[in-house]
């Protein structure tokens, strides 16, 4: 926004259904608030680089926003901007921006860390990517890219186009933290970037004292595709849509397009046709079963070890799910389904056939969660494992942002396909899942419930795609050819995708493709939480504290 | 318990007297006693190590594979048993990479003390058919003995490999081996009392020269798995933790500790430690078969005496692999306290209970 | 203990039902949907060089070489490079290019992957299946008008 006074327009999608009025919040804030925004999602505050930690810490004490959910920055000509987007989890309909300027040449900005912990990573990559500094951050290094990597690659002065070698610092000796202490009894030991447990190219760096985790350190980046970038290069209409699919590329894909379609539709004002919005919730929840087939696959590995007959069970049962997606989209995983404004083809015919599948693999479904409780959860020995390991209360893990399952299995009931509804899900009936437990156990089973619910959801779904009059069956609403949004029109758009809060933050620049893109990855901000759940526990428990959070790092580094 | 009804299936001679006598190496005193112990010891290993062939490259990936619903090898030979020759050599052709850090000559010690261990427990394995190559007095503690001295072998890997992990894997190894093996001898005793002999020999003709029942037709024989069942799981279960295998398989632990004790080995000397595991979950076996199981016995005529005893090892390797597919791993503190607060309680409680009844019958 | 025991039991009735839901791959050659997108066939005599497919890529795959009459030249493809998105296929006026079912390619290095159009065109059809008829291309939608500006570029 160039200056951040006047008021944009579409001011009807600002407006929160309920919760706090913006005059108290211009009262909480007073002078602090030097001046207002407007953004599509939410209203805005403009704030002094000094009073971050301040204004974040009323806004939570005092007006019950909890949630920290994204931290953007960007580069305008003139400036540089941190952008703090504010939720409640009790609703996060009700929604606020904090908008932090800085000048370009002295782009320093108090940390919001001491107030929200998930600022930590949020702030490392803004600086990694950006390069704001944020002063009181406890560490701030580079997170994406290696530390010796030069420039920041999403700023205005970046060539992108030179290519770079990255080389360690001189002198340095890359296994230095790995040679022995004399002082202490403790073991630096490296997990990954290979290792059989860290679902993909994650590095964990622990230090044991024994068997026991005493200080534990995720290193990622190992996969950062520049995701942000090619979204920013790619136009909205048509070219961005491929690219959410590999973001949580393990068979989430239509979540993570949907999260897009969510954000340029409400940015640009299309309408999606009702039947269209039906078969995206089904399709969306037929990835929610897949994802959480894999999650609770993948767990069994950790736990179980070695090639258990859990994970060739889930796989199984994800494949039927995958076949379903194949006739329905033409892909397996890398779907390229939705388009602005609606999906890319109707059901495949014969429709009685593709009903007729899914309505088998639905009625399936019982019996096979009832075997996966038998085989899986009834068992005193996994019991044993999960039940009060890596334990998550909910005070922590709202601070560090975490959602999805995640954050069910703490007993915080926070599922924005009810609380913030979009596509079909308000017409439906379906429950959100809790859990009490804030351990392993509790996000196992949370998982497997919610496969149950996403049943619920795909079945009634099929009846209405049944049901459909044959003449009104529009995929796709009528979208122009050439998106170009209104200059400097910014928007932050989450959906519920099968980690959690999947956000994306655009804002326009006038012309047909983003000025700025930013994902906002459930993953990455659930894997924060690692250190909190495993400190003090055993190896084994953060192997299986780290398989319990579900993460995919395609979908963490981006 | 009722008298005598089936003959002793027992040979009082050993393989090597037999062999001595076929061949007439028995004339040249000790010199010929000697070669033909070898023969027969040849005999026996051999026996042996193409059961573990069997099983390591065949068996175990059609077990597992009919466990998880799918195919599994089936393109080399008749149902792909032809693996095992081509996995032979693919895992020797390879290239031995030896880390620079490794201690040797610990490091190459170690896969032969893990085998060697092993196989020396078989030496005095009545696996009938007259298939014995000594049947000293002490048989079953010489037997428990030579598979202790794994353990030795586990922590010599993880501890020489100069790899973090392996040195995790061996540790666990020895506080698991440490922590099951009391139970496992105490268990292994209370039969010892049953039996009033270590010999393996006599604990074999013990259980089958008695019956437990008579029902006419059938008489079920006093195997020592039918006259005290809670001994026999006892020692199932710390058979298990002592092979480590699930749900006990800490030292390796692959989720964890990437593959514990053997991270570093390739080529021969990863043949050499993974041919170990496998026999000693056949040692393990050999032992539940013969003091639990009435070793060589069975129907039919005493010379199938080695198909009976083969069968009752496969059927324990085969109950690894059940556990494998379905049980979850425990942690290692969970480990450590099954051993010592459980396993170990409740295995002396089985020694004093079965000491009691013994006496009282005797 | 009862929870271990019927963790076993599960496991034991998938050991005894004899099913498998793995296929023998090579052999069997695997069922695919006829909407699934694999490596694209060209048809020469259909393109009409409107370089649409070029544009729309969202990777730079597709490199369309023409002469200063605006003839075609060139047509590559990097299908290694390819994302199978549909896009080109979506945006072809002519049905020109098309992503057949074919999902089996090799080659050596990188460059075996960038097929020419004589490459392209050679591409068969993955067991006879016609990806048009199952796709009924929608070419309304596509070239959407909406209620804003039109931008033909």
């Amino acid at each position: 926004m160039s200056t951040g006074t006047e008021p944009e327009v579409e001011s009807e999608l600002t407006q929160p259904a309920s919760g706090t009025d913006e005059a108290e919040l211009e009262a909480l804030l007073g002078d602090r608030a030097i001046a207002r925004e407007e953004h599509l999602n939410a209203p805005g505050f403009v704030i002094n680089p000094n009073d971050v930690q301040a204004v974040l810490s009323d806004l939570r004490n005092e007006a019950g926003y909890d949630h920290l959910s994204c931290v953007t920055a960007q580069q305008y000509e003139d400036r540089y901007e941190s952008i703090y987007h504010l939720k409640k989890f009790a609703d996060p309909t009700d929604e606020l921006s904090i908008v932090v300027p800085t000048t370009s040449e002295n782009p320093v900005s108090q940390s919001a860390e001491p107030v929200f912990r998930t600022a930590d990573w949020h702030e490392r990559e803004a600086y990694d990517l950006i390069g704001v500094e944020y002063e009181g951050h406890p560490d701030l290094r580079r997170i994406l890219l290696p530390e010796t990597w030069q420039g920041h690659p999403l700023s205005k002065d970046y060539d992108q186009e030179k290519p770079q070698l990255v080389t360690l610092t001189e002198h340095q000796n890359p296994i230095q933290p790995d040679h022995r202490d004399a002082e202490s009894d403790t073991m630096f030991l490296n997990i990954g970037p290979h290792h059989p447990a860290t679902h993909g190219v994650l590095h964990v760096e622990t230090v044991l004292d024994g068997e026991t985790v005493a200080d534990v350190e995720p290193d990622i980046g190992y996969l950062h595709r520049c995701e942000e970038q090619m979204c920013q290069s790619g136009t909205y209409r048509h070219q961005i849509m491929p690219y959410p699919d590999r973001w949580d590329y393990v068979s989430a894909g239509l979540l993570n397009e949907w999260a897009y379609a969510r954000a340029i539709e409400d940015l640009a004002d299309v309408e999606v046709p009702e039947y269209a919005q039906v078969i995206r919730t089904m399709g969306a929840e037929l990835c929610r079963i897949a994802s959480h087939m894999l999650a609770l696959g993948t767990f069994a590995l950790d736990v179980y070890g070695e090639f258990t007959a859990t994970f060739m069970y889930t796989f199984r049962d994800r494949e039927v799910i995958q076949d379903l997606l194949e006739d329905l989209t033409g892909q397996r995983m890398m779907f390229n389904y939705f388009r602005v404004g609606g999906v890319a083809w109707d059901l495949p015919e014969p429709r009685e056939e593709f009903f007729a599948q899914a309505r088998d693999f639905l009625n399936e479904l019982p019996a096979k969660v009832a075997e996966y409780h038998d085989l899986i959860t009834g068992n005193e020995i996994f019991q044993t494992r999960c039940i009060d390991t890596g334990v998550l209360e909910p005070d922590v893990a709202k601070s560090y942002g975490c959602t999805g399952p995640v954050v069910r299995g703490s007993g915080v009931d926070y599922d924005l396909r009810r609380d913030d509804p979009y596509g079909y899900y308000d017409q439906l009936d379906w429950d959100v899942i809790t859990r009490d437990g804030c351990d392993n156990y509790a996000r196992v089973l949370c998982r497997m419930e919610e496969v149950e619910e996403s049943a619920k959801i795909i079945e009634q779904c099929l009846d209405l795609l049944e049901e459909w009059p044959e003449d009104e069956r529009d995929v796709q609403a009528n979208v122009p050819r050439t998106l170009k949004p209104d200059a400097d029109t910014e928007i932050y758009r989450a959906v519920e995708g099968a980690k959690g809060e999947l956000g994306i933050y655009i804002r326009s620049d006038g012309t047909d493709k983003p000025g700025r893109f930013k994902i906002r990855s459930p993953c990455f901000s659930n894997l924060q939480a690692l250190a909190e759940m495993s400190e003090g526990e055993y190896i084994p428990d953060l192997i299986a504290s780290l398989g319990s959070l579900d993460i995919v790092l395609g979908e963490v580094d981006r | 318990m009722n008298a005598a009804t089936t003959t002793p299936i027992q040979s009082d001679v050993l393989l090597p007297e037999r062999l001595g006598d076929l061949t007439g190496l028995n004339e040249f005193g000790l010199a010929g006693e000697l070669l033909s112990t070898l023969i027969g010891a040849v005999i026996v290993g051999s026996l042996i190590l193409t059961m573990t062939a069997v099983a390591g490259p065949w068996a175990k990936r059609k077990i597992t594979a009919s466990f998880t619903d799918r195919i599994s090898i089936n393109q080399i030979g008749p149902a792909g048993i032809g693996i095992i020759i081509a996995d032979a050599v693919r895992m020797l052709s390879k290239e031995n990479i030896i880390p620079e850090n490794a201690d040797r000559p610990a490091y190459d010690l170690a896969p032969i003390v893990i085998v060697g261990s092993a196989l020396l427990g078989f030496a005095v394995i009545p696996m009938g058919s007259g298939i014995q190559l000594a049947d000293p007095e002490v048989g079953l503690a010489f037997a428990f003995a030579v598979a202790g001295i794994a353990s030795i072998g586990l922590v010599m890997a993880g501890y020489a490999s100069g790899n973090k992990y392996s040195l995790l894997g061996g540790l666990r190894a020895v506080a698991q081996n440490v922590a099951y093996e009391i139970p496992l001898v105490v268990t292994g005793m209370s039969v010892v009392l049953f039996a009033g002999s270590l010999q393996m020999g006599a604990i074999v003709d013990a259980q089958n020269t008695q019956t437990l029942v008579d029902l006419g037709v059938v008489s079920i024989p006093a195997w020592y798995a039918l006259v005290n069942p809670f001994a026999f799981v006892l020692f199932l279960i710390a058979n298990f933790a002592e092979v480590g295998r699930n749900p006990f398989d800490m030292p390796e632990a692959p989720a964890e500790l990437v593959a514990g004790y053997q991270t570093e080995y390739s080529s021969v000397y990863f043949v050499l430690v993974y041919l170990g595991e496998f026999l000693h979950i056949f040692l393990g076996g050999a032992i539940i078969s013969t003091i639990f199981l009435g070793g060589p016995a069975g129907p039919g005529p005493a010379a199938l005496g080695i198909v009976w005893f083969t069968l009752k090892i496969w059927g324990v390797f085969f109950l690894t692999q059940w556990l494998r597919s379905a049980v979850p791993r425990v942690r290692i503190d969970q480990l450590i306290e099954i051993g010592w607060k459980g396993l170990l309680v409740l295995s002396f409680a089985n020694l004093g209970l079965t000491a009691a009844i013994v006496g009282v019958i005797a | 203990m009862i929870g271990v025991l019927k963790s076993m039991a599960t496991t034991m009735k998938h050991a005894l039902d004899g099913s498998t839901f793995t296929v023998e791959y090579p052999s069997t050659a695997p069922d695919v949907s006829p909407r699934f997108r694999g490596v694209h066939k060209f048809s020469q005599e259909r393109c009409i060089w409107c370089r649409q497919c070029e544009n729309v890529c969202p990777n730079d795959t597709i490199q369309i070489v023409m002469d200063d009459k605006r003839n075609g030249e060139q047509y590559n493809l990097h299908i290694g490079q390819c994302i199978y998105c549909r896009l080109c296929e979506e945006v072809c006026p002519v049905d020109a290019i098309l992503l057949t079912q074919n999902f089996e390619f090799t080659g050596d290095t990188k460059h075996d992957l960038v097929y020419n159009k004589e490459e392209l065109k050679s591409v068969p059809w993955y067991k006879d299946i016609d990806p048009l008829e199952s796709r009924e291309p929608d070419r309304g939608a596509w070239i959407g008008e909406g209620d804003g500006e039109v931008d033909y570029q």
